[in-house]
């Protein structure tokens, strides 16, 4: 691509993403109706506008992360209100149809060095890909794993497919280029990013049998 | 504890008590953060579509919640409002200013922010986003309610002693409390408990704020090999970092390396342009260094930026007109001026500036009459007082002289030397004039007689002083407050004298007076100097032991 071209297909994703934005903020005003059956397509929408906006955010990280590399911005948070937060934010996208189960393991420190903005992208993802799947619930969770701060997503859906399980273990990490695909690699890139005394962040996949997503920062 | 019960036991947040400003240039945007706002409770909200509108809105209405868009459209961001309300002191530490902008620009305006917003938000953002953003910074402006209270008060000592309770008793705000102590500390001058503090924080993590706080506490104790090192180490992990090549400029400037701070400065400029103050220095810089087409697009950008913000004065005007007229554009230098006229008017000062450099312009283009009737409209605003900065002075006194009025051109440049008597550009320049009409015996005379007058009673002060005469270095001292009443070491060696002499001796409303009125000089004088800070807090702590309440800052 031309330089030029480069800006505008960058501009553009802004607009667009701002547009999605507006769209987001317009579609949540809408009144909730008194009888289930009329909120669920409304939901269904609301869901998938967040999924664009969340496709649209990881499409800009990367292109961002090919021109100078991931940005890093590294300052000193509560987990406890991350969680808050990534609960609140699933909650508003469920309406009640999945629970949404958060613990703060008693050993996780009042705050923890992390970049809010990737760690929010990479979990975000996760949450979307749960409550597609899940049957009933996700939990999000905070603990200590080996010295480092894990927040975990977790559904109780058949789990991941051995294909990506597979890929977590090689040395070049291939997710496929499936919209799952696209998040993990990222999740991968945000975690691998974060560096602390010697030690780099991981991305741990399981099945626990539902899908367990956790991303451990040092 | 489950999160639940955190929730519960913290929601004492009253948000329909919240009276909030939302600023976007958008008007849907406007409206759509307005119904989210309403959708938790915040109904007392009202919004603006510009900088100034805000400024306006903010100087009539206390706000305790303003939600800013950082591109606002009409030449000013949201950045640089935050800082205007700031410095008019419109918005206090309480006030929750949030930045709203755009994934890609995140970085560039963070890295950037030299005065940081409570937070930032990413658009687009949804309502839980900001609700639990909201919740978090009111907790934590309700445990800082005591520390921001004594800084407002100008009680540094009490909000250092608040962040200790914070740093020993609230983990969750370890972090919150040590940066803004860090920041107290070197605001009173404590630098060496400045740079312990961020040594500390690096222990922890090496964030970058630390690293530069860090290089900032060597640099205030002179420690400038190291405050490069740790500076460049910095710029290396965090390339956007703008203020970390201001820093490396100043670092480089005490290096006496002219080059290396130019090239510094002019990396930030690359990334961003955007403050006033940057082009202004990265301008001074460029001309000290001879660089003449560089100072000229620095000035240039810098009243760009600036033409309508409170950062911009007559002497950036006249710094613009003095490159034009060096790059032998006496024509552009009069285009300036009549763009500016308006500002240049309303003051003595800028009226000066104005006759000035029409006498160095009209000269430069072979206008003898037009040049004699600014120098004589410059003559008439001085003797009603008008003054600028040094550089102006001796261009008025070189043009005194190129008109054979020798007489008044040596009384200026008296003045400048007396002012300047430790300013080597200032002084070079001075000889450069003399030497221009064949004076070098008596430019050199005439220098040395007026720096040393100045030098021998600073210094006699500063002896006496420390020998305990306070009343004979007081005398000295202001006698050479008197004659160089421009120069910001005498004037703050003469504040610090009376200081020292009210604390031995006991209270003295004169010399307390004096005191206030010589570090009030200094701050529009020279308002980043390093001993500032800790005279400043002197006289804070002189007045609270005496139980002087200040009658306002000002």
């Amino acid at each position: 691509m031309s330089l030029q071209a480069k800006d505008l297909y960058a501009a553009l994703m802004h607009e667009l993403k701002n547009n999605l934005g507006l769209l987001t903020l317009a579609m949540e005003r809408i009144p909730r109706q008194t009888a289930d059956e009329e909120n669920q397509p409304l939901d269904e929408a609301r869901l998938m506008c967040r999924n664009v906006v969340e496709r649209l955010r990881q499409s800009l990280l990367l292109y961002k992360a090919t021109e100078h590399g991931l940005p890093i911005a590294i300052d000193a948070y509560s987990p406890h209100e991350f969680v808050a937060g990534m609960r609140d934010e699933a909650l508003s996208l469920t309406h009640g149809r999945v629970s949404v189960e958060t613990s703060v393991e008693a050993d996780v420190p009042p705050i923890w060095f992390f970049d809010r903005n990737l760690v929010d992208i990479a979990l975000n993802n996760a949450i979307h890909n749960s409550l597609t799947y899940a049957r009933e619930r996700i939990v999000i969770r905070a603990e200590m794993v080996d010295g480092m701060l894990a927040f975990s997503v977790i559904d109780d859906s058949p789990g991941y497919p051995a294909h990506i399980l597979e890929a977590q273990s090689g040395d070049e990490t291939d997710f496929g280029s499936g919209g799952t695909g696209l998040g993990l690699e990222l999740s991968h890139m945000i975690a691998e990013s974060h560096k602390n005394k010697g030690r780099s962040g991981e991305l741990r996949l399981a099945n626990v049998p539902g899908a367990a997503f956790t991303l451990l920062l040092p | 504890m489950t999160l639940q019960s955190i929730r519960n036991k913290d929601q004492q947040i009253d948000y329909g008590s919240l009276k909030t400003l939302v600023v976007d240039d958008i008007p849907g945007m406007r409206s759509a953060v307005k119904m989210t706002l309403s959708n938790f409770g915040i109904t007392r909200t009202d919004v603006a579509g510009s900088a100034q509108e805000a400024m306006n809105r903010v100087a009539n209405t206390s706000y305790d919640l303003i939600l800013c868009d950082y591109n606002l459209g009409d030449g000013r961001d949201g950045q640089q409002l935050l800082e205007e309300l700031r410095h008019r002191n419109l918005i206090t530490l309480k006030t929750v200013y949030i930045m709203v902008t755009a994934e890609a620009l995140y970085e560039k305006v963070a890295a950037t922010a030299e005065l940081a917003p409570d937070d930032y938000m990413l658009k687009p953002f949804n309502a839980e986003v900001l609700r639990n953003r909201l919740d978090a910074i009111l907790l934590k402006k309700m445990a800082f309610a005591e520390v921001y209270d004594k800084f407002g008060k100008g009680d540094l000592e009490g909000a250092v002693v608040g962040c200790d309770k914070l740093i020993q008793n609230k983990p969750r705000y370890l972090i919150d409390a040590l940066r803004f102590k860090g920041e107290l500390l070197m605001a009173m001058g404590r630098f060496a408990e400045g740079e312990a503090l961020y040594r500390q924080v690096i222990d922890l993590r090496a964030v970058p704020w630390a690293r530069l706080g860090l290089a900032r506490a060597l640099h205030a104790q002179g420690k400038e090999e190291t405050a490069e090192e740790t500076l460049i180490d910095v710029l290396d992990t965090h390339p956007e970092m703008v203020a970390a090549y201001d820093l490396l400029s100043e670092v480089r400037i005490a290096r006496k390396d002219m080059q290396g701070a130019q090239q510094a400065l002019a990396k930030g400029a690359t990334i961003s342009g955007i403050t006033v103050r940057r082009q202004k220095m990265l301008g001074d810089l460029a001309y000290e260094n001879g660089d003449l087409a560089t100072a000229q697009d620095a000035y240039q950008a810098a009243l760009r930026k600036g033409r309508h913000s409170i950062f911009v004065n007559h002497t950036d005007y006249s710094n613009l007109c003095r490159v034009q007229i060096e790059q032998g554009q006496p024509n552009a230098a009069l285009d300036t001026l009549k763009l500016a006229k308006d500002t240049l008017k309303a003051t003595p000062e800028g009226q000066l500036v104005t006759a000035v450099i029409q006498t160095l312009a009209h000269t430069k283009s072979g206008q003898t009459e037009a040049a004699k009737r600014a120098l004589d409209e410059a003559s008439r605003l001085r003797s009603d007082g008008a003054h600028g900065d040094g550089r102006l002075m001796l261009e008025l006194a070189g043009a005194y002289m190129a008109n054979g009025r020798q007489e008044e051109g040596d009384a200026i440049v008296g003045e400048v030397a007396r002012n300047a008597h430790d300013s080597d550009s200032l002084l070079n320049k001075a000889k450069e004039i003399y030497a221009s009409c064949g004076r070098e015996q008596a430019g050199e005379e005439l220098l040395k007689t007026a720096t040393a007058e100045v030098r021998q009673l600073n210094n006699e002060g500063v002896v006496l002083a420390q020998k305990g005469d306070f009343d004979g270095a007081t005398q000295c001292l202001l006698t050479a407050a008197r004659d160089a009443p421009y120069n910001p070491r005498v004037l703050m060696n003469a504040a610090w004298v009376l200081l020292r002499s009210i604390d031995k001796n006991g209270l003295d409303e004169d010399r307390l007076r004096d005191a206030r009125r010589l570090l009030d000089d200094v701050e529009h004088l020279a308002p980043s100097h390093n001993r500032l800070p800790g005279l400043r807090s002197q006289l804070r702590e002189i007045e609270a032991r005496f139980g002087i309440r200040r009658s306002s800052s000002k």
